[in-house]
């Protein structure tokens, strides 16, 4: 299967990452060599498929549901790039203008 | 002056004539001397007093920023420091410097780091491995005992191989991974470079045991320190034939005929086995891995960490976009995109399904050959040597493949160890020992006793 330049910008709008037109055509090329390469998988016979693996315990045990403070070193507003009264500043949400 | 405090002077004139490995992003005499007289306050001097270890860029420590290689995080401070580093602490150990990495621990050669690329200590034209490389060159360069790196899949043991030094992967859900910033989530492990098997066993029973601010944790006792064997009589070491092909590098065959020697010399018994669903395991690696990086990469928005970019537009969607484009590196931005294409609507049952069934196949052969009276598994770690600097850059499936003996055991969540068995042309040559889930006492305790018998620092024919 081969990933076109298309298919390369509209996987990169869904992973909110731009791409430069001048590191267009690498990545395209890259990414079919990648995609070629991991589709080997499909040698394997599906009667052979079981159910997904994770490792790990068996089942994840869950602390008590009481919500503790967070005791936190350095206060959000020194990591934060902007921050005022408590909250995160960031532009405006376009898709939410419209609705 | 105290024995602390001595040996932080001591590790910081180290760091000093360290600096042209670029193996160290963060770190300070300052820093130093306050962990040295932390150590000279407490109560009792703890198993791992006034030790000097080095901690990868990214695990979480609220004294040095954490930036994971990555412009991203660029001058990005913790609020607070990981459950192993807190661990190690008090335990009387001493955070020396961070490391540098791989961006996003993403690479197999420590040349994806957005502050320049490490240098082997052994060969500076040749990279440390990857992605822990500035942890794998500081203790190689014998800098540090020990130092903490990560593993997705291999990167603490491949550059424990590069470099000639002790690497040890512990089981899946051993060590707590709170504070450990997330790429593979269910492959993630915070792991041990150092000089010999003993130290590694010593930082990891530390550092082991449930967390409850990491629900992955298994609940189970801290590792005890593994008894040392004098001998391996009465173990099974199997040799997987898919890890011994016909084109492997002389000199990787050579010390690995050489160890087997060693192996059968203290009594172990030698069998061939097969796991007939490694040629399945890089490519497997390759979609779960992104995948996971593509989602837990996801919060690096510019909103809550970081330098912000506001792109044309200035709507947000201009402001993700722009921040995430020009502060993710090369490779992290590859696997962003191969990670989003196999999870995106259509490819999800293609890729990514399929990559968990092959892993549940891969899993499954470790488990048949140990239920089949199999102890531990003795493979090479790497197919050749370390490579040179810039070679396989160009081709990402080039440098994928440096860890194709590497990652099945962490799609396994299995327990391994790398320990140097040898050299080729002056470049290390390491053996990777594997041993069943949560058998890591197993595993170093035969480590230990290989390490004894072989001569790692002479030339293997």
């Amino acid at each position: 299967m081969s990933i076109g330049r298309d298919q390369v910008l509209h996987v990169a709008r869904l992973a909110e990452l731009a791409v430069r037109e001048e590191e267009l055509d690498r990545l395209v090329s890259q990414l079919n060599r990648i995609v070629d390469y991991v589709a080997q998988l499909d040698q394997v016979p599906a009667d052979r498929m079981t159910d997904p693996f994770l490792p790990g315990p068996p089942a994840v045990a869950l602390r008590d549901d009481v919500p503790d403070p967070v005791p936190l070193a350095q206060p959000p507003a020194s990591f934060a790039p902007e921050f005022r009264d408590g909250f995160f500043l960031v532009p405006r949400h376009g898709a939410m203008e419209e609705s | 002056v105290s024995v602390a405090a001595a040996i932080a002077t001591q590790t910081g004139a180290r760091l000093a004539a360290g600096e042209p490995l670029n193996a160290t992003l963060h770190w300070s005499q300052a820093l130093l001397d306050a962990e040295a007289a932390r150590v000279d306050a407490a109560a009792s001097p703890g198993p791992l007093a006034a030790m000097p270890i080095a901690v990868k860029d990214n695990i979480v420590t609220v004294e040095q920023p954490t930036t994971c290689a990555s412009r991203i995080l660029e001058g990005y401070v913790s609020p607070y420091t990981a459950t192993a580093v807190n661990r190690l602490r008090a335990a009387g150990a001493m955070v020396a410097a961070k490391t540098n990495m791989d961006e996003f621990a993403m690479g197999s050669s420590t040349e994806h780091s957005a502050f320049g690329r490490v240098r082997n200590p052994v060969d500076a034209e040749r990279v440390p491995g990857g992605s822990s490389g500035g942890s794998a060159a500081l203790v190689a360069a014998g800098v540090v005992p020990a130092a903490l790196g990560s593993e997705t899949g291999g990167s603490v043991r491949q550059p424990a191989s590069f470099c000639g030094v002790v690497g040890l992967k512990p089981s899946y859900g051993r060590v707590s991974r709170y504070g450990l910033v997330a790429f593979g989530s269910s492959l993630d492990c915070i792991s041990v470079f150092s000089r010999n098997i003993e130290d590694a066993g010593r930082v990891l029973s530390v550092m082991s045991g449930h967390d409850p601010l990491d629900a992955t944790t298994v609940d189970r006792p801290p590792m005890a320190l593994p008894a040392p064997r004098a001998d391996l009589q009465g173990l099974r070491i199997g040799l997987p034939r898919e890890y011994y092909p016909p084109d492997l590098h002389g000199g990787v065959a050579a010390a690995l005929r050489r160890t087997r020697e060693a192996v059968e010399r203290l009594g172990g018994k030698v069998c061939e086995v097969s796991l007939p669903h490694s040629p399945y395991a890089v490519p497997t690696y390759y979609i779960v891995a992104p995948a996971e990086a593509a989602a837990n990469l996801a919060r690096y928005d510019g909103v809550r960490y970081g330098p912000r970019k506001v792109g044309p537009g200035a709507d947000i969607h201009a402001l993700y976009q722009a921040t995430r484009g020009e502060g993710f590196g090369a490779e992290v931005r590859r696997r962003i995109l191969v990670g989003t294409y196999v999870l995106s609507a259509g490819y999800y049952d293609a890729y990514y399904r399929k990559a968990q069934q092959v892993r549940a196949l891969i899993a499954e052969d470790f488990r048949q050959v140990f239920a089949s009276g199999v102890d531990l598994l003795l493979t090479p770690t790497t197919p050749t040597p370390a490579f040179k600097a810039g070679e396989k850059t160009e081709d990402p499936v080039a440098m994928y493949l440096a860890d194709i003996f590497v990652c099945a055991i962490s799609l396994a969540g299995l327990p391994a160890v790398s320990l140097p068995v040898g050299r080729s042309e002056g470049l290390p040559v390491g053996a990777q020992l594997i041993a069943p889930y949560f058998e890591d006492e197993r595993l170093l305790a035969a480590a230990a006793a290989i390490e004894a018998a072989v001569a790692a620092d002479s030339e293997v024919r």
